[in-house]
């Protein structure tokens, strides 16, 4: 089933780490509804957020990938359906 | 005050702290400063290759072969080019190397400069990590890290930019803090939770006809001791995925053999036909799952690896447990009761299928690598290329000793097993080396010979010629209607090309010639080229159709249409 997912990321302040979280997203064709980068309010750490609309798996399977990227320091899964859920 | 260097001596003088001895590459332009500075580092050994794709298929035989980080260079824009099909199969089969790469200076960057390529973009889905160096200040700690993370957790390839004015400028040289902060998360060895460990337990202790599955994680791990424990604990027979094959003796009376395309006819129908099977460092990809959908219908799958986004990426799992494959090995072996499967074993033996024997003049894949193995009664290591080889080798040769077969899976890269060799043989200087290839693939990197001879590396080539791209002619004949379609390929006369190199070699044709050959083959000190003639329309059997079940083997050659 379909469903509203935002993922919350800390990464690290770097292009490099933000291609390959964009690269995450474009190798697996995953439909993005919003895309935000911002100042986290630590120094050399920045804050990404998107909305995904994809089922369950799909949406922990990115979760997963962005766990690997080297310089991801923080990755939050919430299900606007079911709630936040912290992993 | 430390010492003030230039970052081309940084980079070598990090390497040689990190116990790098050996590089594969080719000099350019944008490169030359690393190459200025190399000969003040004599503890570096560099191979010159012919082509930047055989340093990184080498820099990975290297890594695969010793267990440590291979190292590659190349220059910026070609160089940088060439070195990706190496870098992507390195990905693949979680291979850990290190490519650096010369860029033009900071200033050009991004104007298209002679020889300028992103390669950090081009490289980015094919690299586990990558670092375009912007300050000569950092880049003790860049070479370190990335040597860190390419051999850390689940391995994998990294790539270092190095604009050649960063290569140019002076620091002072500081050991590097190792490892730095942003990588530290990464760096750590997760650890399965003991009520999953118990879990997986129980299901091994309740199950009727469990499997165990083997992959390359096994190898990477080391855990042979650990998984032949705990499948003679318990009597599961063991299969071994293609980057499996070697860690875990064949002629083991519980070694089943191989799965999937070409899997043997009763490994598939035991994996069709189990109730539990345990997956250790592998990823159930689809050439050993065939039709995922109609994969092990009665199984439930407990999955060990090293990498948390594997468990349940492609099949579903009853317990997943995130580890290193030694450790959890370990404490599985721990937990389970001890236990036997004869009937399951006996019930196996059943689905078994005689093979054909050939005719007596026929020189077969079979006689082929019987006659290498018995030269050095085993003690040596196989390369292969990929295709038709690649799988008579998978499927025939009987391993012995872990970690002795080495292959491109994932990616399947044609061209691999000749460079691949160079650096398993620089692992492993003393043991014979065969690199395996067929005439397609073996024509893809075969000037690589020069570089045998330019660099005294000692490697045995094989080719298995049929005279056409055989794995595709077969797909031809079995799905295509028999139309041949550009595969009927042409090969030099392979003995005068290997004396036009001055180095031995041979043409087989009959069986009879074998033994004596190949004895003479390993007996040579340097590379040699023997050429095997085998029959043009040989086939891989049995095959499961692309997107096939493994319950549906194909087993002869379709009969053409009229006949």
């Amino acid at each position: 089933m379909t469903t509203t997912h935002t993922v919350r990321v800390v990464l690290d302040e770097e292009l490099a780490t933000l291609n390959r979280a964009v690269g995450v997203l474009r190798r697996r064709n995953v439909p993005v509804e919003r895309f935000s980068v911002n100042p986290s309010g630590t120094t050399g750490l920045a804050r990404l957020e998107f909305v995904l609309r994809v089922d369950a798996a799909t949406a922990d399977r990115v979760v997963q990938q962005f766990h690997k990227i080297i310089g991801v320091r923080d990755v939050v899964l919430a299900t606007t359906d079911e709630g936040e859920a912290s992993r | 005050m430390g010492e003030m260097l230039t970052g081309a001596q940084i980079v070598c003088r990090t390497l040689v702290d990190a116990g790098v001895d050996v590089i594969f590459g080719y000099p350019g332009g944008a490169i030359m400063p690393f190459y200025h500075a190399l000969p003040e580092y004599p503890q570096l050994r560099h191979v010159l290759v012919r082509h930047e794709q055989a340093a990184a298929h080498a820099a990975d035989g290297y890594a695969r072969a010793s267990g440590r980080v291979g190292v590659c260079v190349a220059t910026s824009g070609p160089g940088a080019t060439n070195l990706v099909t190496g870098l992507a199969a390195a990905h693949m089969d979680s291979s850990p190397v290190v490519a650096i790469t010369g860029q033009v200076a900071r200033a050009m960057i991004g104007r298209d400069a002679f020889q300028e390529t992103d390669v950090i973009g081009i490289t980015l889905p094919v690299t586990k990590q990558s670092y375009l160096v912007q300050d000569v200040a950092e880049l003790s700690a860049v070479v370190a890290d990335a040597l860190a993370v390419a051999q850390a957790g689940r391995p994998g390839p990294v790539v270092i930019d190095l604009p050649k004015d960063v290569q140019n400028q002076k620091a002072e040289y500081r050991a590097p803090e190792h490892p730095r902060a942003g990588a530290r998360g990464q760096l750590q060895t997760p650890d399965a939770s003991p009520g999953s460990v118990e879990e997986a337990a129980r299901l091994i202790a309740e199950a009727q006809r469990p499997l165990m599955m083997v992959g390359h994680g096994v190898i990477l791990a080391q855990a042979y001791d650990e998984v032949r424990t705990l499948a003679e604990k318990t009597g599961m027979p063991v299969i071994t995925t293609l980057l499996g094959i070697s860690a875990f003796p064949e002629g083991h009376p519980l070694h089943l053999g191989m799965p999937g395309m070409h899997g043997e006819v009763h490994v598939n129908r035991a994996i069709q036909h189990a109730d539990v099977i345990v997956g250790i460092g592998l990823r159930f990809d689809d050439r050993v799952t065939g039709n995922i959908a109609a994969f092990a219908p009665r199984a439930r799958i407990i999955h060990v690896d090293l990498d948390r986004s594997e468990i349940g990426r492609n099949v579903r799992v009853a317990v997943g447990l995130v580890g290193d494959a030694r450790e959890v090995t370990r404490r599985l072996v721990d937990a389970v009761v001890p236990r036997s499967c004869e009937h399951w074993v006996s019930e196996i033996c059943g689905f078994h299928r005689p093979s054909r024997p050939a005719a007596p003049q026929e020189l077969t894949p079979d006689a082929i690598l019987d006659a290498i193995h018995d030269a050095s009664d085993g003690r040596c290591t196989i390369v292969t290329d990929v295709g038709q080889h690649q799988m008579w080798v998978a499927k025939l040769y009987p391993y012995r000793r872990p970690n002795t077969h080495i292959t491109s899976g994932g990616l399947g890269a044609m061209g691999f097993a000749v460079p691949a060799a160079m650096g398993v043989h620089l692992a492993r200087p003393t043991e014979t080396v065969w690199a395996i290839s067929g005439d397609g693939g073996f024509q893809m990197n075969m000037a690589e010979i020069a570089t045998m001879i330019q660099e005294r590396l000692t490697v045995k080539m094989a080719v298995f010629n049929n005279g056409y791209l055989g794995m595709v002619r077969q797909w031809q004949q079995f799905f295509h209607g028999k139309r041949y379609s550009c595969t009927p390929i042409f090969s030099p006369d392979y003995v005068k090309l290997a004396d036009a190199y001055g180095i031995p070699g041979w043409r087989v044709r009959t069986p009879s010639e074998l033994t004596d050959v190949v004895a003479r083959a390993n007996a040579e000190p340097g590379p040699v080229l023997v050429e095997f003639v085998i029959a043009q329309e040989a086939n891989v059997f049995p095959m499961i159709p692309p997107g096939g079940s493994l319950s549906e083997p194909i087993e002869t050659a379709p009969t053409p249409a009229g006949d």
